[in-house]
């Protein structure tokens, strides 16, 4: 232990180690070049957090392995891995020195509430701790008062918090936090200058500022600006001056604290001081500590480095004020100039020859055919390197490229809104996809957006052309399924497993094809038929495509729906294309018309980049599975070679929606427009509950096991399979317990049309009498001690509770859209009285909501008026937008297995 | 948070039973008022202003009275009053009554951190009553003490000596100002001043300091300040809706520091880093709607709400819609550009379009990304734009967002809109 310092005449009467002796506290830090050498070694506490997964695989591969460790509690065993070796993780730091590890510095990366307890347990346990850096930001003033005594006690320089902590361009080391980003060596280029600022990010920015006039760097220190700065402009002017490296200095400024007051400088100094507008704001914004006193502000500080550089004016290029001594900037961008000009006074030449300019560089310009003034008319100037070659490639990618990340229970699809309880799929509400059809639905979970008339036109030919399974092994399969009994989940499972890859894969070769032909065409709008694909004919001729597209063998699907795209007046850039392709219409395969279709329904949004091609060619086998989840529904003995249910394929082709195809699959026959609507809205509130539901989990943990980062070796039909099997009796049968309710309600009324309202019955009357009833039973459940008595199916909610009269807002606007369509439902009707009645007869304190399970079931019944078995299904349809959603959402943005829960999270029940 | 005057200052004095002046509230009955009069022998009559108001400027805002009837006049001349200093202007919300505290002494003390000695630092002067800036250094004691031990009479007592204080004085102040060590580091406070602390002399003889005045300042990262239960409102009332929900995200990684600069202004800034806050708060000046700082890589989510405040707020008389930082070090680009980006063709599909011109200056991780997915949004939306990275200067991409503005101003708006379809 070196000497001791002590100050009794001050309240700081304690002891402190001696360091620098030209402080009255303890400095340890002699030279700039001690700040981040090569022989610093490091921890990194809370190394696996989120930030430094980021950050210290960078540091560590650009300081040449400098991190020997790593903690976080209960992650002891586990590595953080980098290019160059795995980097060990402890839990605390005490293992990590019993394991042998020696380190020097740590860096924190811990959360605010636990910095303190951190860097004083690692200073406790390591007595060769000489530097700590701290990353974090928000952390108490309370706390940083008392690590800064802690570490003085100890002997130990701080750096932060907040900060961005320390760069070494000589020394190729970069302690602490990104400085220079995720490319260090781009903006740390060895030269002359030591930089220290309060600003994390203008370190990264300055340094690169200063490099267009050949001024490089010695030692980057982002101080960070807290109330506390505990490496501040004192020991860092007092670190420069001992450092032969650094001939310079730029000190960026920002108002608050008196650090920079009594520096004596004996080198040649810009500082760049900001924030003289700040003065007007009351509070803080930005920087904890930027906020000035009376003699702190801006303008104090401009003055005081002014006196010291002996300058009576603020550097511009336009007035360079400067003395051999330094100069005094409020613009960051004029920093490099001054710097050149400050040491030119003193025969100082910069380090290098200039890199770049800092002039106006547009990189990405757009007037959208605006006549714009000619100052502000712009041209487009290519990036540097490697930047340019980014953007050149980007103008070549065709669609969204998303980044990848562990999507267990995210998701870039749906979501549900904890307040109001409405889930949505792209920003789509439930309630919203109800106003829309089936196809509409189904077309809108796979492009983000819905389709216009004559892409859902399209899409109904798509979707009915595959429906009709007569003579397939998947049909075969769904009967000998429902023959031994087994739920619809299990018949549809069993019809979807056959539509394997090898069923899509023409129509997927297809998709490729044309994006290949088309991608970079300029062709933006496929409904723009005036477009000219001459090129794209004859690059198909020469280069395969056209095997692929066009076959001399092919059957009469593709022609016939080639011919019902014509009767319901569908024009594409892609059917003129496949069509002229084939001469006509001959020879063209149903899955080149089906991946016509396909890219037709997805090319404005794949231009626009909200799209991947990855979606584009899994769009097909999502098409063909929900055909087959129709198609399987209706029983081997109602499919023939020309009919669906008795419906003539042609006749599905050319004039059948495919919500009405779904409808006749179920009911065995077309709805009317009243059936239409209201089946619509069924499916379409129950398209998605958010990402956390099962029915979410099942398809995303399909999606998981197959790998997304492999996107081709998805099996979309598999991740359907997940879906079904992970719904069921208890999840999916929506709205089952208020059917048997109602129908255990109404069975002998005499209710002839519950679409009637004259029907005569007295509701009120009848919601009495059964309030009556389960006021009875629940007395008697109570008396007899169980509390497990039956609750009343879809009436109350836990979110939609607590005011006197209560509704779920999902109900209200069902029934608002029923009612302005002068829709009635006796079924709705009697469920608003009940609630009432459960009031008055004393059951419930306040008038219960009609929860959105009602709904499902009011409609259903309506429809109906007969078992609900077939109407399960509907619930499945609905499900199976949702379920498109996820598996496409999962496949482009997750990660291989990262559904999986880790060993540790799990435990054993014996 | 900030908090002036006795009537919360003599509640949170009370925690660490400082004696205090006996205070009564605005809605003190006239009964109640004569007999604090009669028990003190005359009051003072406060306006009550929130947040932090000095005494610069505050001359004339205090009113004495011996008498009930001369209480409620300056009770409705000071109710409302107005102070201003410098730029700032506050209005009173209603008045105490403090009762006289007769004394031979008055003190100043506070408690604060030093930055020269970083290091809590206690400050006093027997000297007190004014301004602590219009006394000579040798009569003011500036000393810093170890936060380990906290503040200790030995500090208080030595400093007092050193100024050659009346004796009388020491052992009342040494036993009572080590309390507020208690008050300022266990409930998160940056600063406590009492100016003045009067030396009343009780019936008994004894000399009893109590605290007249109160100022303080909250560390807003310091949740110990909700223990004190202080009321949202003491200080909200200077921020606005916008600044008010922004704030409610400041539990997310990230910073979401939010402040209006001016409600009529039509160049939006949505600034990433501390650094690029000041200068483009700098350069923008009036021509901002707010100043921010939202660097410090948030995740997707929060930079998607913060977009959709910000636009829902400002969009619609928004001229230039400026993203704006340096060269990032860890936010990630593509990330917060994705989110400002969504959060924009949200706000176009929900509300339709308005007249925008978007200019962008960044640089960092994924920056390509960011700036190609942004710009597809904005072909699709026919929004003009211009995007900058790190290596022009940042001023010159604030000249050029502000020449854009000039010309909306200038009928360029009208040009955008009409392209827009905006009637």
């Amino acid at each position: 232990m070196p000497a001791i310092n002590t100050m009794p005449a001050e309240g700081q009467n304690f002891l402190h180690p001696k360091g620098e002796k030209e402080f009255p506290y303890y400095v340890g830090i002699h030279s700039l070049a001690d700040l981040a050498t090569k022989e610093d070694r490091v921890c990194v506490l809370n190394i696996l957090g989120g930030e430094s997964t980021t950050v210290t695989p960078i540091s560590h591969e650009y300081s040449g392995g400098n991190i020997v460790c790593g903690v976080m509690p209960g992650r002891s065993g586990s590595v953080l891995k980098t290019k160059i070796g795995d980097i060990p993780v402890y839990n605390n730091v005490l293992e990590a020195l019993n394991d042998g590890k020696k380190f020097n510095v740590a860096v924190v990366y811990v959360p605010p509430d636990g910095v303190k307890d951190a860097v004083i347990e690692a200073v406790r346990v390591n007595p060769d701790l000489k530097k700590i850096v701290i990353l974090t930001e928000k952390v108490k003033v309370k706390h940083a008062r008392m690590i800064r005594q802690y570490c003085q006690w100890r002997g130990v320089d701080v750096f932060g918090a907040n900060c961005l902590g320390l760069g070494d361009a000589h020394n190729h080391v970069r302690i602490g936090g990104a400085l220079g980003g995720n490319v260090p060596h781009e903006s740390l280029v060895p030269g002359s200058v030591a930089l220290y600022s309060n600003s994390g990010n203008f370190t990264t920015t300055i340094a690169t500022y200063l490099l267009t006039a050949g001024w490089g760097t010695t030692v980057s220190v982002s101080s960070g600006k807290d109330v506390y700065i505990h490496f501040a402009a004192p020991e860092f002017t007092h670190a420069m001056h001992n450092d032969d490296r650094s001939k310079a200095a730029v000190m960026y400024i920002e108002p608050g604290g008196y650090y920079e007051r009594d520096l004596v400088f004996k080198k040649p100094v810009v500082a760049c001081v900001v924030g003289r507008w700040k003065a007007k704001l009351t509070r803080s914004c930005g920087h904890a500590g930027a906020i000035a006193g009376s003699g702190d502000d801006a303008a104090s500080k401009e003055k005081w480095f002014m006196d010291k550089f002996g300058v009576k004016a603020i550097f511009t290029p336009e007035a360079p004020a400067c003395s051999a001594k330094g100069a005094v900037v409020t613009n960051i961008a004029h920093i490099p100039q001054a710097m050149t000009a400050v040491m030119m006074m003193n025969g100082i030449k910069p380090d290098f020859e200039p890199r770049g300019d800092l002039a106006l560089k547009c990189w990405f310009f757009a007037n959208q055919e605006i006549a714009l003034p000619k100052e502000l008319q712009l041209p487009m100037v290519e990036a540097l390197a490697p930047y340019n070659e980014q953007i050149a490639s980007l103008g070549k990618q065709v669609g969204a490229i998303f980044p990848r990340q562990a999507m267990k229970d995210c998701s870039g699809a749906s979501r549900m809104d904890a307040k109001t309880q409405v889930s949505q799929v792209h920003g789509v509400s439930v309630l919203d996809a109800s106003t829309h059809t089936l196809e509409e639905n189904l077309v809108m979970s796979l492009l983000r957006e819905y389709p216009d008339a004559a892409g859902r036109a399209m899409a109904n030919v798509a979707l009915n052309a595959f429906v009709n399974h007569f003579g397939l092994p998947g049909l075969l399969a769904a009967d000998a399924a429902r023959a031994a009994g087994s739920s619809p989940n299990v018949v549809l499972s069993t019809g979807v497993a056959m539509i394997g890859p090898n069923e899509v894969k023409p129509a997927r070769d297809a998709v490729q094809v044309l994006v290949d032909l088309f991608g970079h065409s300029g062709l933006s709008d496929p409904n723009n038929l005036s477009f000219d694909f001459q090129a794209q004919l004859a690059a198909a001729a020469e280069n395969g495509a056209r095997d692929v597209l066009i076959s001399s063998k092919s059957g009469k699907r593709g022609k016939s729906m080639l011919s019902a795209l014509e009767a319901r007046g569908c024009k594409s850039v892609f059917l003129e294309f496949v069509k002229a392709l084939g001469a006509g219409g001959d020879g063209v395969r149903d899955s080149t018309v089906l991946a016509a279709i396909c890219c037709h329904l997805a090319w404005r949004p794949l231009i626009r980049r909200r799209l991947s091609v990855t979606t584009m060619l899994a769009m097909p086998w999502h098409l063909r599975i929900f055909s087959a989840m129709v198609g399987c529904v209706v029983p081997a003995d109602r499919q023939d070679k020309k009919s669906f249910s008795g419906v003539d394929n042609g006749e599905l082709l050319e004039s059948w929606s495919f919500t009405e195809t779904a409808f006749l699959s179920l009911f065995g026959r077309r709805p009317n427009e009243e059936e239409l609507f209201s089946f619509s809205v069924l499916v379409g509130l129950l398209v998605t509950n958010g990402p956390g539901t099962i029915s979410a989990q099942g398809p995303k943990g399909a999606v998981s096991a197959d790998g997304p980062m492999a996107p081709e070796r998805i099996q979309v039909n598999k991740a359907y399979l997940g879906f079904l099997s992970h719904t069921g009796f208890a999840h999916g049968g929506n709205g089952y317990e208020a059917i048997a309710f109602l129908m255990e309600r109404f069975k002998d009324s005499g209710l002839a049309d519950p679409t009637d309202p004259n029907h005569g019955l007295d509701l009120m009357a009848m919601a009495m009498a059964y309030a009556a009833e389960y006021k009875a039973y629940k007395a008697k459940a109570k008396g007899a001690g169980s509390m497990d008595y039956a609750k009343i199916p879809c009436v109350n909610h836990p979110v939609f509770k607590g005011k006197p009269e209560n509704f779920d807002p999902r109900e209200v606007f069902v029934d608002n859209l029923f009612k302005q369509r002068g829709s009635y439902n006796v079924f709705q009707d009697f469920y608003h009285q009940l609630v009432h009645a459960l009031f008055k007869s004393g059951i419930s304190r306040e008038i219960y909501c009609v929860n959105v399970d009602a709904v499902i079931a009011v409609i259903l019944l309506k429809m109906l008026w007969k078992p609900y078995a077939r109407g399960e299904v509907s619930a499945l349809f609905g499900r199976m937008i949702g379920t498109a959603a996820e598996v496409d959402d999962h496949t482009n943005r997750g990660r291989d297995m990262d559904t999986r829960t880790a060993a540790s999270a799990c435990s054993y029940v014996s | 948070m900030q908090i002036t005057g006795m009537k919360w200052g003599a509640k949170l004095l009370k925690y660490v039973d400082f004696p205090c002046a006996e205070v009564l509230g605005p809605e003190a009955t006239p009964d109640e008022i004569k007999a604090l009069i009669d028990k003190w022998g005359g009051c003072l009559i406060k306006p009550i202003f929130k947040g932090g108001i000095g005494k610069k400027g505050k001359a004339g805002l205090v009113g004495k009275a011996t008498d009930v009837r001369t209480a409620l006049k300056e009770k409705e001349r000071l109710y409302f009053a107005e102070h201003t200093h410098g730029n700032q202007t506050s209005k009173s919300e209603g008045v105490t009554f403090e009762g006289f505290v007769k004394a031979e002494h008055e003190i100043y003390v506070s408690l604060t951190d030093n930055t020269i000695y970083r290091a809590p630092t206690l400050t006093i002067t027997h000297h007190g009553g004014m301004d602590i800036e219009e006394l000579p250094p040798s009569q003011i004691a500036v000393v810093p003490f170890d936060p380990l031990t906290g503040l200790k009479g030995f500090v208080i007592s030595n400093a007092l000596d050193k100024m050659n204080a009346p004796n009388e004085i020491l052992s009342p102040l040494v036993q009572n100002i080590t309390k507020l060590w208690d008050l300022f580091n266990n409930y998160g406070m940056t600063t406590l001043e009492i100016n003045p602390i009067r030396i009343w002399r009780d019936p008994n003889g004894r000399l009893i300091p109590i605290a007249c005045d109160f100022k303080c300042s909250f560390d807003g990262d310091d949740r110990n300040a909700k223990r004190l239960n202080l009321p949202e409102t003491l200080d909200s009332i200077h921020l606005s809706d916008y600044e008010l929900e922004v704030n409610q995200l400041r539990t997310y990684q990230g910073q979401s520091d939010v402040y209006v600069i001016n409600p009529a202004g039509t160049i939006t800034a949505m600034t990433f880093g501390g650094g690029a806050n000041a200068l483009v708060t700098e350069l923008l000046g009036d021509l901002a709607t707010i100043s921010s700082d939202f660097g410090g890589n948030p995740p997707y989510a929060k930079m998607k709400m913060i977009s959709d405040i910000t636009y829902k707020h400002w969009l619609s008389q928004t001229n230039v819609l400026f993203l704006i930082g340096g060269k990032a070090n860890n936010t990630d680009i593509y990330e917060t550009f994705r989110a400002m980006g969504d959060g924009l063709r949200s706000y176009f599909n929900e509300r339709g379009p308005t007249p925008l011109f978007v200019v962008v200056g960044r640089g960092g991780p994924n920056l390509v990304p960011g700036l190609g997915y942004l710009k597809d949004i904005l072909d699709s939306l026919g929004i003009p734009h211009a995007m900058f990275g790190y290596d022009s200067a940042m001023s010159e991409v604030i000249n050029y967002a502000m020449a854009v503005d000039t010309w909306m101003r200038n009928g360029g708006r009208q040009v955008i809109a009409q392209k827009l379809g905006v009637k």
